[in-house]
């Protein structure tokens, strides 16, 4: 059963066969759902349900999401927004973003994509301030103003990248990141390279990491992306 | 340029046409003096003749004798010889007879009347043997008549080159005006051929065929840009409508199980097919772009450095020899994500087609009013048959049909190229793959 203290994502979306896929995925974070078809529906329910994340569609009926954000923004909204639209081209996103959505996914999209993608923005609007010098796990430490990362009291030393990379693990420990989320965040680039690019990097990474800890930190998540786990099965900073 | 010289062309055709109509003409009307000139002078030989022969009809030679010694006495001009039996001067002013004229028997006619000459003047005469042995001749001078016919020849020359320098002032001006209509019209169609598809001729349509060619053009132009709209609208449309049933696809996969396999494999196939139609979307869409604006300073070195960044370790795992040589600071107009996907493009390309041990080497750097952003590999190359071909969508070796790819990446680096108004050249090079793209440079004052 729902529970009104859960957050709320809110759907607007015109296809019911997407909207109810994009639901199913939300529930299954545990959260509430609420549908909207139209742009005028889901302003009003915007207004009306305080939605902690948005997921909003572009071609709608009354016209494009992206154009409705100032509007939803300017009607008091805190809610993370999520653009999810079948116009994907590295441009389109790239515009979506600079228009003011907090993440952009295009159709079709992998439904553990959109977990990942789904559960970042949930956890960005809970997070609390963290020590803005070192994020710490256990043993793992990373410093940010000396950019380093210290496993007990073994110093592992990486590249500026691979401290970005880090850092981005670190603020999303436990949870699934998508090669594609990586790609946009660590390295701004919004396109889908025909290689996996990424992985070398990451494996880089996975393999100080473990040489220093003796232990795997960076799982590979089943289908589509990576798991920081810097203590086994628990998670905190 | 061949512009001024189809300028050229036309004033130097229109001076040889003048020149040479009016040199016709005066050569006719010199042909009309000169022929009237010698008909006068036969009048006067012929009424020579009529006179001495009537004196001769009355008196015979006694006569003629009397006759020339009372004309060169009297100071006439020309020439008057009259030979006795023996060949002896019976009367005349000259001391011998003289070559060239030939002696008949016709009378006191002007007829077989020649041209000779005695002491470097030309006369026109005629030479008769009269019975019983004498001969005559009687002769005017052609001096006077080759006078007015050199001024005339020389009047000729003088209008001729006239006529000449005219004919190229006159063919030179007319060529500027014609020229300068269609240069307008060619400036047009490079601000057009560049990417301004809404640039127009100012001011208003002439009546006449210029005017009539420009608003051909106008209209063609305003097809062109309607042309152009429609695509846009299209390549969203079918953006939206390709993608929706792709994503319940996509959907209706997660419900499958226990096939995790073939699960896998469709959706790898839907993402490759996504990937093609961006890429098309993407080649159209920048092609369409191109020269249209909507671009910002971009910092070229340090964005090449980044994309570098992400592909050397991968090139490194294949066993590849990278190296990147980058100029700092040279900066761009661009679009930061357009340029990160054509470089990206290459290196995935390089990377797919290289084997252990090739070394891939990108540079950056400013050369001949350009920043040259150049990638070059010792891998397998390119085939040479494919190489006319190798911008175009689709284009694939035969060799490479194991490898992923849909041809289209090359295709969008050259349309990335052209939004960018940069070169795209492939040199050749002994061993493996070289592709360099020149970019418009931004000067630094202009990075805001």
């Amino acid at each position: 059963m729902p529970d009104p203290a859960d957050p709320l994502i809110l759907i607007i979306e015109d296809d019911a066969e997407t909207a109810a896929a994009v639901a199913a995925i939300a529930r299954g974070l545990g959260t509430r759902v609420a549908l909207a078809a139209t742009l005028a529906e889901g302003l009003a329910a915007a207004r009306a349900g305080d939605p902690a994340v948005i997921v909003l569609d572009r071609m709608l009926p009354g016209g494009d999401g992206i154009a409705a954000l100032a509007a939803l923004r300017a009607g008091g909204s805190t809610a993370l927004v999520l653009v999810l639209s079948a116009l994907g081209r590295a441009a389109n996103r790239v515009e979506g973003l600079e228009r003011g959505a907090d993440d952009y996914l295009a159709k079709p999209f992998e439904p553990d994509e959109l977990r990942a993608r789904l559960r970042a923005l949930l956890r960005r609007g809970q997070m609390q301030v963290l020590d803005n010098d070192l994020i710490a796990f256990g043993d793992v430490e990373i410093r940010l103003k000396a950019r380093t990362v210290h496993v007990g009291t073994r110093h592992v030393p990486v590249s500026p990248r691979e401290f970005a990379l880090v850092v981005h693990f670190a603020r999303h420990a436990g949870q699934v990141v998508t090669r594609m989320q990586l790609l946009e965040t660590v390295w701004n680039l919004h396109f889908d390279p025909q290689t996996n690019v990424v992985d070398v990097h990451v494996g880089r990474l996975r393999r100080k990491l473990e040489q220093a800890a003796g232990r795997p930190l960076i799982l590979t998540a089943r289908g589509e992306g990576y798991v920081f786990f810097p203590v086994p099965a628990v998670e905190g900073a | 340029m061949s512009l001024p010289r189809a300028t050229l062309r036309l004033a130097a055709l229109v001076a040889a046409a003048v020149a040479v109509l009016s040199l016709a003409g005066m050569a006719l009307q010199y042909r009309l003096v000169a022929d009237r000139l010698h008909a006068g002078q036969v009048a006067l030989l012929a009424a020579d003749m009529e006179g001495l022969g009537a004196l001769y009809d009355q008196r015979r030679i006694i006569a003629l004798r009397q006759a020339i010694d009372y004309r060169l006495a009297a100071g006439g001009p020309g020439l008057l010889l009259l030979l006795g039996k023996q060949g002896q001067v019976l009367a005349g002013n000259l001391a011998e007879w003289p070559g060239g004229v030939p002696r008949t028997a016709a009378g006191f006619t002007p007829e077989g009347a020649a041209v000779f000459t005695v002491d470097g003047a030309r006369h026109l005469g005629v030479a008769r043997d009269l019975p019983g042995g004498f001969a005559l001749l009687v002769a005017h001078p052609l001096a006077a008549a080759d006078a007015t016919l050199a001024a005339l020849r020389r009047g000729i020359a003088g209008i001729a080159l006239a006529m000449l320098a005219a004919g190229a002032a006159v063919g030179w001006l007319a060529a500027r005006r014609i020229m300068a209509r269609i240069r307008a019209i060619n400036a047009l169609a490079d601000r057009v051929a560049a990417g301004d598809l809404d640039a127009r001729l100012p001011g208003p349509r002439a009546g006449d065929e210029f005017g009539l060619l420009e608003t051909h053009v106008h209209a063609m132009l305003d097809r062109i840009g309607n042309l152009n709209r429609a695509t846009h609208r299209l390549s969203d449309t079918i953006a939206h409508e390709l993608r929706t049933p792709l994503n319940r696809m996509l959907q209706k996969l997660t419900r499958i199980a226990g096939q995790e396999t073939v699960v896998d494999d469709l959706r790898a196939e839907m993402r490759a097919t996504i990937r093609i139609f961006d890429s098309l979307l993407d080649i159209s869409r920048a092609e369409a772009d191109a020269g249209a604006g909507g671009l910002v300073p971009v910092d070229l070195s340090a964005l090449a450095a980044e994309v570098w960044d992400l592909y050397e370790p991968l090139a490194e795992d294949r066993g590849l020899t990278p190296a990147a040589e980058i100029a700092p600071d040279l900066w761009i107009l661009g679009d930061r994500t357009l340029i990160a996907q054509a470089l990206a493009n290459l290196l995935d390309n390089a990377v797919k087609f290289c084997r252990p041990g090739d070394a891939l080497r990108l540079t950056l750097r400013a050369e001949g009013g350009r920043q040259v952003l150049a990638l070059a590999d010792t891998g397998p190359g390119m085939p040479a048959d494919l190489r006319a071909t190798a911008l175009d969508r689709f284009t694939r070796a035969g060799r490479d049909r194991a490898v992923a790819g849909h041809g289209l990446g090359l295709a969008l680096v050259r349309a990335i190229a052209v939004r960018h108004g940069a070169r795209l050249e492939l040199p050749p090079v002994a061993q493996g793959f070289a592709v360099e793209i020149g970019w418009p440079p931004l000067p630094p004052e202009a990075r805001g």
